[in-house]
């Protein structure tokens, strides 16, 4: 009953209760990512960072759009928006642009853009709109059988992005429906038999990776045993993080950055820019101001008024936190090498504009919390 | 609105509190594994990977690319590269015994004190990291101070030698102004020339201090295409930058070496054996010979003196060399043929006779008494015939050129008309040819003449124009767009590069004809003209008799330019200074009825056109000539055994002329008189 009234009720500020902290938080990483892009583009003669400043701008325009409009929307566009992004994730695979060896980018007028990077919010999208309407009906759990369709909606993305071949990405997507689903509950014994079949499933798949990927993964085991080959990214990397030292280098002074060591070093390497310049202190900073953007947001999800809203705050946290993770990981040798982009700190367009809408849909649900 | 259960402010939360919990956990121990890792790798392995940072360094030494050829029509060599080698010095890997390795090397390099004094302030100013940049300490070293620096090698820290091409102009100051020279990019250059190459997005690397770019004529202009990709090599090197024979084992072999791409080649309209020929005919101290295939607008040969030698301007030029060639009052560094403005004299008066015919202020066959001057008012104009040359008509006023009867038709047309007339023949506006500099050249109409002269436009400065004296300015290359429209009725834009073409041969771009203008001249204007041209070099009394050819019609102009104002009396060239002597002209075409080439030559301070410019222009285009037929003989023997295979030389077949060329040689250039006397 009071459901009704209040919904009917116009939200007069609706800026009230906005997550200024998640903001700060998430402008403090974008300036120290603009501040290391400037260093780690000394050698190269074109200062990415400037475009990156660019970007951002870009993603600050649309996380506010996004915050604008009441969650309740997206929930309504949200299978458009997932069937637009597989057509797309479609178009890429056949007509897309070759960029060393595999096919990511497509073409729209003067504009390059990863559709992999939508795929995420994508999902987080879809599923949280399945799952919260779902859910309700299955109080003791997921089986095996409930859990057919969301897992679809996971796959299909994940598998298409797998073919550009993009196995980072795909892994993210991945890790941003697994987590989803894991929230909606499954029972213990489904659980316990799809990680059974996972383990199969891995020892199945495995002979049908590309032979990059394979090595890769041996190498992960093995690091020395291919120093120079596969290898050579895990080494040089974990060189340039571990001779940062406590204090680091110092901004501009990184030896390994600037003599080109690092491979793809303001991408998927900036981390050891970073921890190379700033050492250990500095990537105490980092991973501070990490947890922080982690932690709100997994305060948003537990704040948040519907079930939509926390569904899709759970695949947004879960994809900042798995790009976080994953990529520093393998960095600094804990994960194999796959790539995944630094949250706001690597140089990308696309990913700079699907981490702030990601961003601008945390805020929106963390702002309503209280409305209505 | 079924979609969305109603539910309750915070009742997500109950629901998710466990699952919230156990993430929360899951979220906090990553983050400590990732800060336990790093606190392994920076401060309990931090020395261990400090040291192997410090030991192991990557040293990217260049690979210069080859710059693209440049090659005349029949694919000969004009400029190309050679090995050669800088010696480059890195800060950073020399350290402390910076100075010592620098004064060694400027023993064992002969440095200059300005070199050495260049290599101080590089080593002084480099800070940091840049001390890892190597810079160039001297260029293009010869091969025996290469073998003691070998001898040496272990003590010199820091010091390498690159593999630089060196620009090869094979043809020295012969068309050096044409194809230009290179030298080294100042800071701001640099800056602009960085942004085109980003711009461009051809995939070349940026230039750095010290890189050499296109400075004038084509390797100015095509400097984009002629450029190639640099490439690199990366070597595992130790803290004082010697290699680590080893640490192969450092870098992945794909990674080791990035290979350089060479710059596309230029392949220009000239025909080199022409160009040669007409710089060993050509007596003068400075001017021009230019020709043209009258048919496509494209140059066949373009002497131009005199002009610095390139392999001097690129590169090994001493700084008193230079000065000599600024103080030169021969002015070397002018591109004459675009560059120079210069009077047309009597080359003009056809352009005075085109406008008269067209105009209709004179008929076809008007005829005007000559006495040997022309008054108007007070003033008198002399006839370069002091007794006059009787009744004139345009045949023989052109041909024995007549200055009253010109006098007489700048009179009656007025400046306007006239310049209408020259604009729309080519004059007085750039032709449009590739190198940049042209100047635009002047035909004043009576706007010009208010506007520049005091007292403004009196008749009587059309009666100058007239005869090409006056005001109007005119390039060489200005004068072979305008003969060539008076043989084609095409207004050509001169152009000198065919097409550009990969190493391997393989063709990128060609240059179609560009036609900037097609005349719409009536018919008896044509003939008329044509005419008078024809009897200047074919007729007895014409200006240009001696130098008639026997095998071929030519038709043609002589032309006389006044530099100082006509005295009293005319002196001979020997009476008069080098630099106030007349220039001669001669604009000429052949054949005739069908033209195939246009030559002009200016001869620079020589004195009059008929003996001083025409000889050679004739020379080039008997040669011309003959080469054409001599390519079609030595195309139509091979041909059985080679078919259609080959792609089509660029000048299209010549048609089965002139066998008596071929046969005789050794034709006399300024031939008895009685030759062949015709029109």
């Amino acid at each position: 009953m009071a459901d009704v009234s209040l919904a009917a009720m116009p939200q007069r500020r609706p800026f009230q209760h906005f997550p200024w902290h998640l903001a700060v938080v998430v402008l403090a990483i974008s300036a120290v990512g603009i501040w290391n892009l400037a260093s780690a583009s000394r050698s190269a003669h074109a200062p990415v960072w400037i475009s990156q400043t660019a970007w951002m701008g870009v993603g600050i325009v649309v996380a506010l759009g996004v915050t604008l409009v009441d969650h309740r929307a997206f929930q309504r566009i949200s299978w458009v928006f997932y069937a637009l992004v597989l057509l797309m994730l479609v178009a890429v695979l056949v007509k897309g642009r070759y960029v060393m060896g595999a096919r990511r980018w497509l073409t729209f007028g003067p504009v390059n853009f990863q559709p992999s990077e939508l795929a995420k919010l994508a999902v987080a999208l879809a599923l949280a709109n399945w799952l919260s309407g779902d859910a309700e009906k299955r109080r003791d759990g997921y089986g095996l059988f409930g859990l057919v369709v969301p897992m679809l909606i996971t796959v299909v993305p994940a598998a298409l992005i797998l073919k550009q071949p993009d196995l980072g990405t795909a892994l993210v997507v991945l890790c941003v429906g697994g987590t989803q689903i894991l929230f909606a509950k499954v029972r213990w014994k489904t659980l316990a038999l799809l990680a059974g079949v996972g383990i199969v499933g891995v020892f199945l798949v495995y002979p049908h990776l590309k032979p990059y990927q394979k090595k890769r993964v041996e190498t992960f085991l093995d690091p020395q045993a291919d120093a120079l080959g596969a290898g050579y990214h895990a080494t040089q990397s974990m060189i340039a993080v571990g001779s940062g030292q406590g204090f680091g280098k110092g901004w501009g002074q990184g030896t390994q950055t600037y003599l080109s060591f690092l491979p793809e070093q303001h991408t998927d390497f900036i981390f050891s820019v970073w921890a190379e310049e700033h050492g250990f202190v500095g990537c105490l900073l980092l991973l501070g101001l990490y947890f922080a953007l982690v932690t709100s947001a997994v305060d948003i999800v537990g704040g948040a008024r519907d079930r939509f809203g926390s569904f899709l705050a759970v695949g947004v946290t879960a994809m900042l936190f798995w790009h976080v993770v994953i990529n520093i990981g393998m960095v600094i040798g804990l994960l194999p090498v796959v790539g995944v982009t630094l949250p706001l700190m690597s140089y990308g367009g696309s990913s700079v504009i699907a981490i702030y809408a990601g961003i601008g849909l945390l805020a929106n649900v963390g702002m309503r919390r209280f409305v209505n | 609105m079924s979609l969305i259960p109603p539910s309750a402010p915070g009742a997500a939360q109950k629901e998710f509190k466990p699952r919230l919990f156990w993430a929360t956990g899951v979220v906090m121990v990553s983050f400590l594994v990732l800060l336990g890792r790093l606190y392994q790798l920076q401060i309990l392995r931090g020395d261990e990977f400090k040291g192997k940072a410090d030991e192991n360094f990557v040293k990217e030494i260049r690979q210069p690319a080859d710059r693209g050829q440049i090659l005349d029509r029949n694919r000969r060599v004009l400029v190309d590269s050679r090995p050669s080698y800088d010696v480059t010095l890195t800060p950073y890997f020399c350290g402390k015994q910076c100075d010592d390795v620098l004064s060694r090397l400027a023993t064992m390099l002969q440095l200059t004190p300005e070199e050495v004094e260049r290599a101080r302030g590089q080593l002084r100013g480099a800070k940091k990291l840049e001390r890892f940049r190597p810079f160039t300490v001297k260029i293009d070293v010869r091969r025996n101070e290469l073998d003691q620096y070998l001898a040496n090698e272990m003590d010199l820290l820091g010091v390498d030698i690159v593999a630089t091409p060196h620009r090869n102009y094979r043809t020295g100051s012969l068309g050096g102004h044409l194809i230009g020279y290179m030298n080294e990019a100042g800071p701001d250059e640099l800056k602009r020339l960085n942004e085109d190459v980003q711009t461009s997005g051809s995939g070349q690397g940026p230039y750095l201090l010290g890189d050499y770019t296109g400075r004038r004529g084509l390797e100015r202009k095509f400097e984009r295409t002629l450029r190639g990709i640099d490439g690199k090599e990366r070597v595992p090197v130790d803290a004082k930058g010697r290699r680590k024979d080893d640490a192969d084992a450092l870098i992945p072999e794909d990674q080791r070496l990035v290979p350089s791409a060479p710059g596309k080649n230029l392949v220009l309209s000239l025909d080199w054996r022409l160009q040669e020929f007409a710089e060993k005919t050509f007596p003068a101290t400075a001017g021009v010979v230019v020709a043209m295939d009258a048919k496509t607008g494209f140059l066949l040969a373009l002497v131009d003196r005199p002009a610095p030698d390139p392999n001097k301007m690129s590169g090994r030029i001493t700084p008193a060399e230079l000065a000599a060639i600024h103080s030169d009052p021969l002015q070397p560094e002018l591109f004459r043929a675009i560059q120079q403005h210069y009077h047309p004299g009597s080359t003009f008066k056809a352009a005075t006779a085109v406008a008269a015919l067209e105009e209709g202020v004179l008929r076809p066959t008007s005829t005007i008494f000559c006495p040997g001057h022309f008054q108007m008012g007070s003033h008198r104009w002399r006839c370069d015939k002091e007794s006059g040359h009787g009744y004139v008509d345009f045949t023989h006023a052109l041909g024995a050129s007549c200055d009253v009867f010109f006098y007489q038709a700048g009179a009656m047309l007025g400046a306007d008309s006239i310049s209408k007339w020259a604009h729309a023949l080519g004059l007085g506006t750039p032709t449009g040819f590739e190198i940049t500099g042209e100047v635009p050249g002047v035909v004043p109409d009576e706007e010009w003449h208010d506007k520049h002269i005091a007292g403004g436009y009196q008749r009587g400065m059309a009666v100058n124009l007239a005869i090409g004296q006056g005001d109007v300015n005119v390039t060489p290359m200005q004068q072979l767009v305008f003969y060539a429209a008076l043989a084609t009725n095409i207004v050509w834009k001169p152009q000198v590069v065919l097409r550009v073409e990969d190493p391997d041969g393989k063709v990128l771009q060609e240059f179609a004809p560009q036609e900037r203008n097609r005349l719409a001249l009536k018919k008896t204007t044509r003939e008329t003209v044509m005419k008078g041209l024809l009897a200047a070099v074919n007729e007895p009394y014409g200006t240009a008799y001696r130098s008639r050819l026997e095998d071929v019609v030519m038709a043609g102009k002589t032309g006389t330019a006044q530099v100082v104002k006509m005295g009293a009396k005319r002196l001979k060239a020997a009476q008069v200074s080098y630099f106030e002597r007349d220039h001669a002209w001669f604009a000429a075409f052949a054949p005739a009825d069908d033209p195939e080439v246009v030559v002009v030559v200016l001869n620079e301070h020589s004195g009059f056109g008929a003996s001083n410019a025409a000889p050679t222009a004739a020379a080039v285009v008997k040669k011309w000539l003959e080469l054409r037929a001599q390519d079609a003989l030595e195309r139509a023997g091979p041909a059985t055994e080679k078919p259609a295979e080959e792609r089509p030389q660029p000048p299209p077949p010549p048609p089965p002329l002139l066998p008596a060329a071929v046969e005789k040689p050794k034709l006399g250039l300024a031939g008895p008189p009685g030759g062949r006397p015709r029109g």
